[in-house]
């Protein structure tokens, strides 16, 4: 038989380590007005984009939306996607270690400012019908599909149509309308 | 002027104007409200599919906040003209992008109201939402400018007044037409009517212009015609018959009192020899041989002088009576006071008429025979002093009235008077009303009054009650 008081002892851990929890996450920093846009994005491209059914494992496997490095959203960005569905599928969101774990993802939201990593992240996730998104500065010329760029106090897509051709992922005409088509890597 | 009053052609003028009038309001009418309603539900339907388009070329632009895209988006309206503005707001409400035409000055609603399209006074304008899949981006808002409706109505309103116009036109050109088979036959009747009714000429007969009701009354008028044609002749035919007839009558009686007249002339003329001869052989046998008659004789002598003397009375005044028929009239004017003056003098001298009390009021002078008229006098004041003679204070009464263009005389007693039943008889020969041997006479006065009186275009009644005395009158033309 167990000591009653063993038990509430039990409970009353329980109890502080859900509150160091809650306070851990009530510690990371509200994300800036920018990367709340950014979040929404991400999302948005969800409702632009086509993924092939072959992307998913089942009709409701949900469609996933990796960060991978640094997570600069905070919460912000499971709240912006949370009960939305894209074709009857759930969002999800994965913070991502390694480019392993960014694999079983669909959108793959990069927060890295090297470029060389930044590279074989791209090259590492060509042609698996993954939408690589980044706000890095040279993420379209390194072949990622949409670079997020800030102008005039706005955020603006870039799209690398060539990099998105390689896979087999369908961007709305309406989303290339708004974005910069980077032309650069037919010269490169 | 009233309805009735006016001649066909301008009834059927405005039968016609009025029909079309009615018809084109009807038909104008009805075409406005369709083409009203149905206009405002295409516009409505055609706005909410632009709407839709532009929605559906918004999504992204609201989703990636890409306000100079919608605005261009939004620019594309500039294809359809009456698209007087429009407005993209956020999914907070807030103002994204927006087009105005060239023309639009007012300001846009600032927030996005209840979706749906509503019409103003001018426009239709409403908000409706920019989805994708289900998923609400913000919200849309179109202003039509519903213009083009009025200015379409407007013209519908000039086609309509033309075709009006136009039809008006038509309708007296046609009734020009239709008036040569409509109101002239009926004037042509009219007018036969009028020389039938001119001339008196039965034998004018109608035209008849065609089958049709004008047709059917121009024979039913002709028929009657034929009718009263019929009727005149025979009726003339009748008159002339009656006329004949009443010739032939008139000859024959004029012959049969003719010869009444002159058997009856004779008959007294003839009565009277053999009546001298009684009086002169009675005067012998009362002159001569009086010491050689007894008193019986006498007596009886005296009676048949009498009785003789009484019938010599008889035959004069039969002879005047029948005179009187044969005399022809001239009247001139006579002094009926003077006369009647005259007449009750006269009479003084042969019967006592002190005892009278005589009122005689002013009488006039009429245009009659005064010989014949004096006779009538005489003899309706001797009759009154007579029936009146009996009374202890007789009392005669003499005067004149007008009545109905003729002078009426009277003359009033307070006498024994007569059963007003019997005052038809009173003017006939030989009709008594009193015996004899009460009140003398032949019977023939009042007939003789009576013919003197008709004889100058009056005529005679009286009035009477036993004992309560009789008036008499006679009335003349003057």
């Amino acid at each position: 038989m167990d000591n009653p008081k063993k038990h509430i002892r039990r409970y009353w851990l329980m109890l502080l380590v859900m509150l160091a929890g809650c306070m851990l996450l009530q510690a990371q920093p509200a994300p800036s007005r920018e990367y709340q846009v950014k979040a929404v994005f991400l999302f948005n491209f969800t409702q632009f984009v086509e993924w092939p059914a072959s992307a998913f494992d089942s009709v409701e496997a949900p469609l996933v939306i990796g960060v991978l490095g640094k997570n600069p959203f905070g919460t912000y960005l499971e709240q912006t996607v949370s009960g939305e569905t894209v074709n009857g599928r759930p969002i999800t969101v994965q913070y991502c270690k390694n480019v392993q774990e960014a694999q079983s993802c669909h959108i793959v939201f990069m927060n890295t400012d090297d470029a060389k990593k930044t590279k074989q992240i791209i090259h590492a996730l060509k042609g698996k019908d993954i939408l690589t998104v980044s706000d890095a500065p040279e993420f379209a010329r390194l072949g990622g599909m949409i670079r997020l760029f800030k102008q005039v106090n706005k955020i603006r897509l870039q799209v690398n149509l060539d990099a998105s051709k390689e896979s087999e992922l369908v961007l709305s005409s309406k989303l290339l309308k708004l974005a910069d088509i980077y032309e650069g890597s037919k010269t490169n | 002027m009233l309805f009735q009053h006016l001649p066909i052609r301008k009834k059927l003028l405005r039968i016609i104007l009025l029909i079309n009038g009615i018809v084109l309001f009807i038909t104008g009418v009805t075409f406005f409200m369709y083409e009203y309603y149905s206009f405002r539900k295409a516009t409505k339907e055609k706005l909410g599919t632009i709407g839709k388009i532009i929605s559906a070329n918004s999504t992204a632009a609201l989703a990636f906040d890409a306000a100079d895209d919608a605005t261009e988006t939004l620019a594309a309206l500039r294809t359809e003209p009456h698209i007087a503005a429009a407005c993209l707001y956020d999914s907070t409400g807030k103002a994204f992008a927006s087009y105005r035409a060239a023309s639009y000055t007012d300001s846009l609603p600032g927030k996005p109201l209840r979706d749906g399209y509503y019409f103003t006074k001018l426009n239709l304008r409403g908000f409706q939402p920019v989805l994708l899949d289900d998923k609400r981006l913000g919200t849309l808002y179109l202003q039509y400018n519903m213009s083009v409706m009025y200015e379409r109505m407007g013209s519908y309103a000039l086609i309509i007044a033309v075709v009006l116009l136009l039809s008006f036109v038509l309708a007296y050109i046609l009734v020009r037409f239709l008036k040569k088979s409509i109101s002239v036959p009926i004037l042509s009747l009219a007018d036969t009517a009028n020389i039938i009714h001119g001339r008196k000429d039965y034998t004018v007969r109608a035209v008849k212009w065609g089958n049709d009701e004008v047709g059917t009354l121009t024979d039913a008028f002709n028929q009657m015609l034929d009718q009263i044609h019929h009727q005149d002749v025979q009726l003339r035919e009748f008159n002339q018959q009656l006329e004949q007839k009443v010739k032939e009558r008139t000859a024959q009686l004029e012959l049969a009192n003719k010869e009444l007249e002159s058997f009856s002339y004779t008959v007294s003329h003839d009565l009277r020899a053999p009546l001298r001869a009684i009086v002169g052989f009675t005067s012998i046998l009362e002159e001569d041989y009086t010491s050689k008659l007894d008193d019986e004789a006498r007596r009886i002598t005296a009676v048949i002088k009498g009785n003789t003397h009484k019938m010599a009375r008889l035959i004069d005044d039969l002879l005047a009576f029948s005179r009187l028929g044969r005399q022809e009239i001239t009247k001139a004017p006579v002094d009926m006071e003077a006369m009647v003056k005259e007449t009750t003098h006269n009479l003084a001298s042969q019967t006592d008429t002190s005892k009278v009390k005589w009122t005689i009021h002013p009488l006039p002078v009429v245009p009659a025979n005064a010989n014949m008229i004096q006779q009538a006098w005489v003899n309706l004041i001797s009759n009154a002093v007579k029936y009146s003679a009996n009374h202890a204070t007789p009392e005669i009464e003499i005067g004149s009235f007008k009545h109905d263009g003729q002078v009426v005389f009277f003359i009033k007693d307070n006498g024994v008077g007569f059963d007003s039943q019997y005052k038809d008889k009173l003017f006939k020969v030989f009709q008594r009303l009193h015996r004899s041997d009460e009140f003398e006479g032949t019977g023939i006065g009042l007939a003789l009054v009576e013919k003197i009186v008709v004889r100058q275009g009056g005529s005679v009644w009286a009035e009477s009650e036993i004992n309560k005395g009789a008036c008499f009158y006679f009335s003349l033309p003057y």
